[in-house]
């Protein structure tokens, strides 16, 4: 049975605002939410929590392997079962690591003081003037291209996320670019290789042959969009919590240990990406209900993050919840790889706003969500930061 | 020193099972398990570094369980 506000998932109103809708229809999870020629129903979602996190831990049923990706592009590790998806993590996965992410922090601590010596007296556009460029130029870095660069990584990435059909043409354009630019940084590596993750890549043997180009391409833009659309949202969104409670902001300069549980309930109650795509490779029961084998289902991480059956007052910010489960990274073998980098760049980032601001308010005009149905985040956010 | 897993920092993503079949497996509620918890081979022991470093939770260490 299609509920009858299903459609409501998918409406506009859902990318601003999910999450009554939500709370609408995640007793009745799983459901489709269409029905083909044959009359066979498709489109599941999964919105309570035990759905979710039990198909996300299920990888041998919920598949992630399809041909088709965003933009046209078929990306790596995502798009991937094992046993290759085993292997190309490996590729990349030492790049992330918290002892890794470590040893960076120091240089990702310069950068955001950098980026905050910049922003101007009063008023600023906290996105343009910080979430877009630290997270940009983190990856960037790591990739080993010049960060300089970029608000043109950041026009390419948007293309490849955007689902509004306006400008075709140009995404088209943007994407073409995009493959152009990676395909010459590919090149450059293999005639002067360095200690960056292109290097790796093009070095890098899969069950005893290199990576194609397409291939080397698909990293690079998975990685490129993965570590700025996503960490650009989750701080976005962390900062506008901010400054609608004061109450908050107060709680993290009196005790700087609880800024990691703040970032981690922020995770949860706003979750930068809402949901994702598998496929079931086998007939399923989930929450009583039978998906068939061959089914396209989303689980929805908004959703489970905020089940009434996984959290008490689901809908409340709190600092003192144990969030083990939360699923905002996702879950099992796709568990997101920059993990460690996304909280290494939230936690430099509040740790420098506590020590150098005494209040955060919300600007003279309010904040613009992004109007992708997937990531979840502002677009703008005009924010006041009064320094000490 | 045996191989650790600290709950309190485990997310159960289930990176050492996956990655570590040989030294971890899934047990109740998500949690892993260590099957292995001193290896002597010099691979094993590898591969518990390995899975200490890959651990995004930084989860995995060689200590005394904590009571």
């Amino acid at each position: 049975m299609i509920p009858e506000n299903a459609r409501a998932l998918f409406s506009p109103e859902a990318a601003s605002a999910p999450y009554p809708i939500y709370d609408e229809l995640r007793p009745l999870s799983p459901f489709p939410t269409a029905i083909d020629s044959e009359g066979r129903e498709g489109g599941w979602c999964l919105l309570r929590h035990d759905d979710v996190y039990g198909a996300l831990r299920d990888h041998t049923v919920f598949s992630s392997a399809s041909s088709l990706g965003p933009g046209g592009f078929r990306l790596p590790l995502i798009q991937d079962d094992p046993p290759r998806h085993m292997r190309l993590r490996r590729l990349v996965t030492s790049a992330f690591t918290p002892r890794r992410v470590a040893e960076l922090q120091p240089w990702i601590d310069k950068l955001s003081n950098e980026l905050l010596d910049k922003l101007p007296q009063g008023e600023t556009e906290f996105v343009a003037d910080y979430t877009v460029p630290l997270p940009v130029k983190v990856i960037a870095n790591l990739l080993g291209i010049p960060g300089e660069d970029y608000l043109t990584f950041k026009k390419w990435t948007d293309a490849l996320i955007s689902f509004e059909p306006d400008n075709l043409g140009e995404k088209g354009q943007d994407l073409m670019a995009m493959a152009a630019y990676f395909g010459q940084m590919a090149a450059k590596r293999r005639r002067e290789p360095g200690g960056d993750l292109i290097s790796a890549l093009v070095d890098a043997e899969v069950e005893g042959e290199k990576l194609s180009e397409t291939e080397i391409l698909g990293f690079c833009v998975l990685l490129l969009a993965a570590g700025n659309e996503t960490t650009t949202n989750l701080l976005g969104n962390a900062l506008n919590i901010l400054a609608h409670r004061p109450d908050l902001w107060r709680q993290l300069e009196a005790d700087n240990q609880l800024i990691e549980p703040f970032i981690e309930e922020t995770l949860r109650i706003e979750s930068p990406v809402q949901r994702l795509f598998r496929n079931t490779l086998s007939d399923v029961e989930v929450n009583g209900v039978t998906i068939p084998a061959g089914s396209f289902v989303m689980p929805f991480f908004g959703a489970a993050n905020r089940d009434p059956e996984a959290w008490d007052e689901p809908n409340e910010f709190r600092l003192d919840r144990d969030l083990h489960n939360h699923v905002a990274f996702g879950m099992g073998i796709h568990y997101c790889l920059g993990s460690p980098l996304a909280r290494a760049e939230a936690k430099t980032t509040l740790t420098n706003l506590v020590r150098r601001y005494r209040a955060i308010e919300p600007g003279s005009r309010p904040g613009t969500r992004q109007s992708s149905p997937i990531i979840y985040g502002f677009r703008e956010l005009p924010l006041c930061l009064t320094p000490r | 020193m045996p191989l650790t897993v600290n709950r309190k920092k485990c997310l159960k993503s289930g990176q050492c099972t996956y990655m570590h079949s040989d030294l971890f497996r899934e047990g109740e509620g998500g949690w892993p398990v260590i099957l292995v918890p001193d290896p002597t081979d010099e691979r094993q022991r590898a591969d518990a570094e390995d899975a200490i470093d890959l651990c995004p939770a930084s989860a995995i260490s060689w200590e005394e369980p904590k009571q």
